[in-house]
């Protein structure tokens, strides 16, 4: 358990919270879900408690090809969190998938000069961590689709 | 019936900016008070409405409360906003909507920080991280402003063509600006080629490209009917119209990295005021990025879509320019008070107390932008009896 608030914000693993638990768990998995609206069909990204479009809180996922394209995208040259300091640069891309809503991750295993808005990526998921209870999940990110 | 005109700012009070040693949060606030007061020729037995933003370095939840006690007030109205940095307009625009409704006469907005040497923004900064929804950004080494807004500027830049000599201009004009202002923080002349040589931050953003970090400081001011305002001390900046939009839904809106809520909250003022974005003589922009003063040029109306780019690098927001902007130096050069020193210099311009003074300023502009630009805030001052 964290013990401070400041202990709880700092750390760099997200914290499942009830409304994301479906979400992470699919990341165990090597699943990409998307969230829908079973009421309205709307999807969306990042999951929430309710539908954006209907206030709906009757809410599933669909298993998302884990494909898409580079939306908008920075590399990051200045670690403005201590945690990523060593890590620079990296990519900080948002990415359209093929089911239409827009999420926010990193594009890997690329040249960071050779990463533009259209790149054609796919989804992996990193090493299995903990969040500060505990609960275990993997990070998804996107890498090019070769050829 | 209409609000337009029937309030007025007629009280300024700023502190030194920058760096304060041995300056409480509270200090400044209360400075900026008395001085707002006194500028305006009142007393402190006039003020019976005070309206309060937090520190970002100490979001206390009960903060107006505090500073008034503080002040040792007893007001009729009483109110602490916090919607980042578009609250120092929004606040001006509940202050004239609480006088207008009778509910106090003269009221006091004020908003002090000793972030630079006091409380490090340990919590804004932690904050940045966490808070932008559950998708926990942090995780992706997502934490900070300029990798907000750098997606954002990609996108824009890409659609339209902007080169970051077009980011630079805006950089280069502010500083022009600053280089006349004592009181702000980086006076050095700046040219495009040292722009173009500075490193970057998040790409497309170079640390030119972004508002001071933090600084030492507070602004307060009074909003008071217009007509009280004629027999105070100042000129009055009249409060013509202003608009508070939102787009709430971030950078999973596709529509989110090239237009701002902005567009939104300036037509309202604009229709309040029955004003044009010609008529609009002087600009204080929430420069936080330089990309962020581009796209909402074209928000505004200045300029159509694409167009604010060329505009900037042909030197119109300099002063003598077509559109003289953050004439103060804006965020990016003279202060980083979360939009207030820049609301501070749109009251001066209408008054005619510039260090980069537009002749015949009788309309003016302020843009107020929080939350990685989530929430807008627009206002328009005008010269009394224009």
């Amino acid at each position: 358990m964290p013990h401070t608030l400041t202990e709880l914000v700092a750390g760099a693993v997200p914290i499942v919270v009830e409304e994301t638990r479906g979400y992470w768990e699919g990341t165990l998995a090597k699943e990409l879900r998307v969230q829908t609206c079973n009421a309205c069909d709307n999807r969306q990204m990042p999951w929430g408690p309710c539908c954006t479009r209907c206030l709906s809180q009757d809410l599933g996922y669909v298993k998302a090809s884990g494909r898409g394209r580079v939306f908008s995208f920075t590399v990051v040259r200045q670690a403005i969190h201590p945690t990523f300091s060593a890590q620079v640069p990296y990519v900080i891309a948002d990415i359209e998938l093929e089911e239409g809503p827009i999420m926010t991750s990193n594009v890997t295993d690329v040249p960071v000069e050779e990463v533009r808005i259209g790149l054609p990526v796919a989804v992996w998921f990193d090493i299995e961590q903990e969040d500060a209870f505990h609960i275990k999940l993997r990070l998804p990110k996107f890498r090019p689709i070769k050829g | 019936m209409t609000i337009s005109g029937k309030t007025a700012i007629a009280g300024l009070g700023v502190t030194a900016f920058g760096k304060l040693p041995g300056r409480s949060a509270w200090s400044l606030q209360t400075e900026a008070v008395a001085k707002a007061i006194a500028d305006a020729g009142l007393e402190k037995g006039d003020v019976d409405g005070l309206l309060t933003a937090p520190p970002l370095s100490e979001p206390l939840l009960l903060h107006a409360e505090q500073l008034g006690g503080k002040l040792g007030l007893k007001t009729n109205y009483l109110s602490q906003k916090f919607i980042g940095g578009a609250t120092a307009v929004a606040l001006i625009a509940e202050a004239a909507m609480a006088v207008e409704a009778g509910l106090c006469e003269v009221a006091v907005c004020v908003y002090g920080e000793n972030a630079k040497t006091g409380m490090p923004m340990l919590f804004g900064r932690a904050q940045m991280g966490r808070g932008q929804g559950p998708s926990d950004d942090i995780a992706y080494g997502l934490a900070g402003g300029p990798i907000m807004e750098a997606r954002a500027a990609k996108r824009y830049m890409n659609e339209y063509g902007v080169t970051e000599e077009m980011l630079g201009a805006v950089a280069v004009s502010f500083r022009e600006h600053a280089s006349r202002n004592p009181a702000a923080t980086y006076r050095d002349s700046l040219t495009i080629e040292q722009y173009l040589s500075n490193r970057y931050v998040s790409e497309p953003l170079r640390v030119l490209d972004c508002t001071i970090g933090a600084s030492d400081g507070a602004v307060a001011l009074i909003v008071t009917s217009a007509e009280r305002a004629r027999d105070l001390a100042k000129p009055p900046a009249v409060i013509a119209g202003f608009g508070v939009a939102a787009n709430l839904q971030g950078l999973s809106d596709p529509d989110h990295y090239t237009s701002y809520p902005g567009a939104r909250s300036a037509q309202t003022a604009y229709r309040i005021a029955g004003l044009e974005p010609e008529d609009v003589d002087v600009a204080q922009f929430y420069d936080c990025f330089t990309s962020t003063v581009l796209i909402t040029i074209e928000d505004y109306g200045f300029c159509k879509r694409g167009e604010a780019g060329p505009f900037a690098a042909e030197g119109n927001l300099k002063l003598g320019g077509a559109l003289p902007s953050n004439t103060s130096g804006g965020m990016l050069s003279e202060a980083n008070l979360v939009g207030w020193n820049v609301l501070a210099e749109g009251v001066r311009q209408i008054r005619g107390e510039s260090t980069s003074q537009v002749d015949d300023a009788e309309v003016g502009i302020v843009a107020g932008q929080g939350g990685f630009h989530a929430a807008h805030s627009t206002l328009l001052l005008t010269k009394d009896g224009r």
